[in-house]
Order: structure tokens, then C-alpha cells, then sequence
């Protein structure tokens, strides 16, 4: 049997399938949607499983119960606070759940701290503001300074507009609507990237249809 | 044990990660490796609770017969079977990769590109120049759209791509720069806010 050749054809009648909606809700759309959620809850349980809990706690275990080294019983104590998360199912015992959420809500929270300060905060500062230390050394072009005073009055003039602790009156109220032109501007090349990335994988599954299923072109 | 506990392990998990990244200590990044190895591990148990949460849903829709509830058995059927093969025979297993490759992906990748066909009409809303900063958020997306497909180099003699990568590297990012710095310092104050339990909203209503 040709698994490769059956695959092509499920795969072309799953696109079809689901490109019926564009013309209207039918059995074969809805069927290939509920599929779709279950394959890919199906698929994230598995990956999830054999990416996390494997490696890090059931291996580690599992070592420790057939070598007798200790280290490895501290996963039972992140197993246990995982396996809180099933009291959801218990409305006497719902409360659990605070647990696990708490300390992951709390993992999180620390580790984005440092990490959003030095990614985002402190790097992007600092690609804003370079450029003058070369319009300083007398290294950068009459076009390269017009284009550093331009990233730094985008920043501020965004920044302005978001900033909702003064009323936007007088120049505060020129600098958000200098804000609101960057931000269409911002929004304006988001939307063309969206749509060229959206067009570019319909021409791939017309590409499949035409190509792989049906050996039309080439 | 029911607010105050939960509270107590968020300030000390989320002091512990603070502190751990700012000290180069072997202890401490023994800590902060296995503390990270901690979160990887309950992670899957939230999202097989979520499951579980899916299966209730879709059991009561075939109970009580709501519409379309013959489609609920698909879900069970998708579900059962990437389960039963990914967890007995691993992910690697050859059956399990022909079935992502044949059923997850394809399915995916088109409903991804569906929304072609919906921004057409949203486009159509969208780039009705009204105002100026419509006029503006139309002819950005025209040149980036245009910088992009060859045919637009083609009639332009390449300054479609180079005025679109020059859109992308000014203005463009001096916005998402504004927007990335105004998020940033809203998540670190959230944050802080999270770890003194100062917002308690995660932990839901009741005692």
C-alpha cells in the first residue's frame, strides 16, 4: 500500500474540505474543523508529554528507582503540584488549583522581569539612541542622521500617545496625533505583511492541489 | 491554606527567578535550572486538564443532542487516535509523522490561508481613505504588499522592495519600538504587582 499516495489524497480532501466554507457551511467543513481540534489537542498532549514530562521528570525517576540515587525523588514534588490541577474536577476541592496556577503565574512573573528589562527595555533604548553616538564621531551621512532623528521622534511621539496621565492638549496633543501617523504607518506595513503571508500560503496549498494531487504543473 | 498559601509560593517563585538570573552562582543556577525544569514538567498536566475540560464539553454536546452534535465524535476520533499512537509508539513513530504530515498540517496551513480570502474584504474596509491616517495606513500596506510580489519590482525597477524595506527599517520600527517599550513597562509593573499580591484576580472569586 502507498501511504505516500494515500496521504496526498487525504490531504487534498481535507484543503477542499475546508475551503468549501467559502461558499457556504456544509457537513464537510464542519467535519474537517472538529478533526482538526481533535488532532491538534491530540498532537500538543503528545509533544507536551514526551517534551516535558518525560525528559524532566518521569526520566530522571525512573534513574533514581533503578540506580537508588536520591536526586531524582524531587520531581515527584512538581508531579504532585501538577497533578493539583485535576481538583478543578472536584467542586469540594477546586480551590487546589490555586496552587499550580500560583506558582506558575509566580515562575513567570520573575522570569519576565529581568528578561523583558534586558530584551526589551534596555535594547531597544539603546538601538533607538546609537545612531548619535556615530552622528557624534562624524561617521554618519546627512541621510543616516535625518533617519536617527526620525526613529527617536517616532519613539517619543508612539510613546506620547499611549501616555494617558496628562491631557492631550497643546503640544502633547501634536506630538500623539505625530504618534498616531507612525502607528498607521506601523499598522500599514503589519497589515501588507499579513496579507502577502496569507497569500503566500494559499498559493502553497493551490500548489499542492495542482501540483502533488492533481499533476498538473510541475 | 486557600489565598494566603497560593500567594506565599507566587512571591517566592517569582523572587527566586529574580534573583537567580542576576546571580552567576552555580547554586543558584542549579535553582534556576531546576526550577524551570519544574515548570516544564506541570505544564502538560494544565493542558491535559484542558482536555479533559474539552472531552466534558463535547460529552454533553452529544448528551444533549445540541446541533450538529455527530461532529463531536470526530473530535473524539482525531483526539483518541494521535493520543493512542504519539503515546505508545512516540512521536518519532512513522504513522504518527505521516498522520501530522497528512492531516495536521494540510489542515493548518489552509485555515491559515483562508484568511486570505477574509482580509480581501477587510482590506476593502480598511483602505477606504477617509482620513489622512487612513490614506496613510493604505499606501504603507501598498508599498509593503508591492515590495513583496516580484511583479511589483518588475514595474517599479526595484524601488517597491527598497522603499518597503526602508519603511520597515524607519518609521515601522520606531513604532513597534513605542509599542514594545509601552507593553514592556506595563508587563514589568504587572508583574510586580503579581509577585507582592497586589493582583489577586488569578487566584478567582469564592474563599
Amino acid at each position: 500500500m502507498d501511504w505516500n499516495l494515500i496521504g496526498i489524497w487525504v490531504a487534498a480532501f481535507l484543503t477542499l474540505s475546508i475551503y468549501s466554507v467559502l461558499y457556504r457551511d456544509n457537513p464537510f467543513y464542519r467535519f474537517a474543523e472538529h478533526l482538526f481540534v481533535g488532532v491538534s489537542v491530540g498532537y500538543g498532549i503528545v509533544l507536551s508529554i514526551y517534551q516535558g514530562l518525560v525528559p524532566f521528570a518521569l526520566k530522571p525517576l525512573w534513574e533514581t528507582v533503578t540506580t537508588g540515587a536520591p536526586e531524582g525523588f524531587i520531581k515527584l514534588i512538581p508531579i504532585c503540584i501538577g497533578l493539583l490541577f485535576f481538583a478543578r474536577l472536584s467542586p469540594r476541592h477546586t480551590w487546589l488549583i490555586r496552587y499550580p496556577i500560583a506558582i506558575l503565574i509566580g515562575f513567570g512573573s520573575g522570569i519576565a522581569i529581568p528578561n523583558v528589562l534586558r530584551a526589551n527595555i534596555f535594547e531597544q533604548t539603546r538601538g533607538t539612541i546609537a545612531p548619535f553616538a556615530e552622528i557624534a564621531a562624524g561617521t554618519l551621512s546627512g541621510w543616516g542622521i535625518f533617519e536617527a532623528i526620525l526613529m527617536v521622534v517616532g519613539v517619543i511621539c508612539t510613546l506620547t500617545y499611549f501616555f494617558f496621565s496628562v491631557e492631550h492638549r497643546g503640544p502633547v496633543k501634536w506630538l500623539s496625533k505625530v504618534g498616531i501617523a507612525f502607528l498607521m504607518i506601523g499598522f500599514g506595513s503589519a497589515f501588507g505583511n499579513t496579507v502577502m503571508g496569507r497569500v503566500a500560503l494559499l498559493i502553497q496549498r493551490v500548489d499542492f492541489l495542482l501540483g502533488d494531487w492533481l499533476n498538473i504543473i510541475s | 491554606m486557600k489565598r494566603q498559601v497560593p500567594l506565599v509560593l507566587c512571591f517566592v517563585f517569582g523572587i527566586a527567578m529574580i534573583f537567580t538570573q542576576f546571580s552567576p552562582h552555580s547554586f543558584s543556577q542549579g535553582i534556576y535550572e531546576e526550577v524551570i525544569s519544574w515548570a516544564l514538567i506541570i505544564g502538560p498536566f494544565a493542558l491535559v486538564l484542558a482536555t479533559v475540560t474539552l472531552i466534558q464539553t463535547h460529552t454533553a454536546r452529544i448528551r444533549r443532542r445540541t446541533e450538529h452534535w455527530q461532529y463531536s465524535f470526530v473530535v473524539f476520533a482525531g483526539l483518541i487516535v494521535m493520543v493512542l499512537i504519539g503515546m505508545f509508539f512516540k512521536p518519532q513513530n512513522p504513522m504518527f509523522v505521516w498522520l501530522y504530515n497528512n492531516v495536521q498540517l494540510p489542515m493548518d496551513a489552509t485555515m491559515f490561508s483562508l484568511l486570505a480570502f477574509f482580509i480581501a474584504s477587510a482590506a476593502y474596509r480598511a483602505f477606504r481613505a477617509r482620513t489622512f491616517e487612513a490614506s496613510l495606513l493604505l499606501i504603507t500596506a501598498l508599498i509593503v504588499m508591492m515590495g513583496n510580489v516580484p511583479i511589483g519590482n518588475l514595474l517599479s525597477n526595484d524601488t517597491a522592495s527598497e522603499a518597503r524595506q526602508w519603511i520597515l527599517d524607519n518609521p515601522n520600527l520606531s513604532a513597534r519600538r513605542g509599542i514594545i517599550l509601552g507593553v514592556s513597562l506595563g508587563v514589568i509593573s504587572q508583574s510586580i504587582r503579581i509577585i507582592l499580591g497586589i493582583e489577586r484576580s488569578y487566584l478567582g472569586g469564592g474563599d
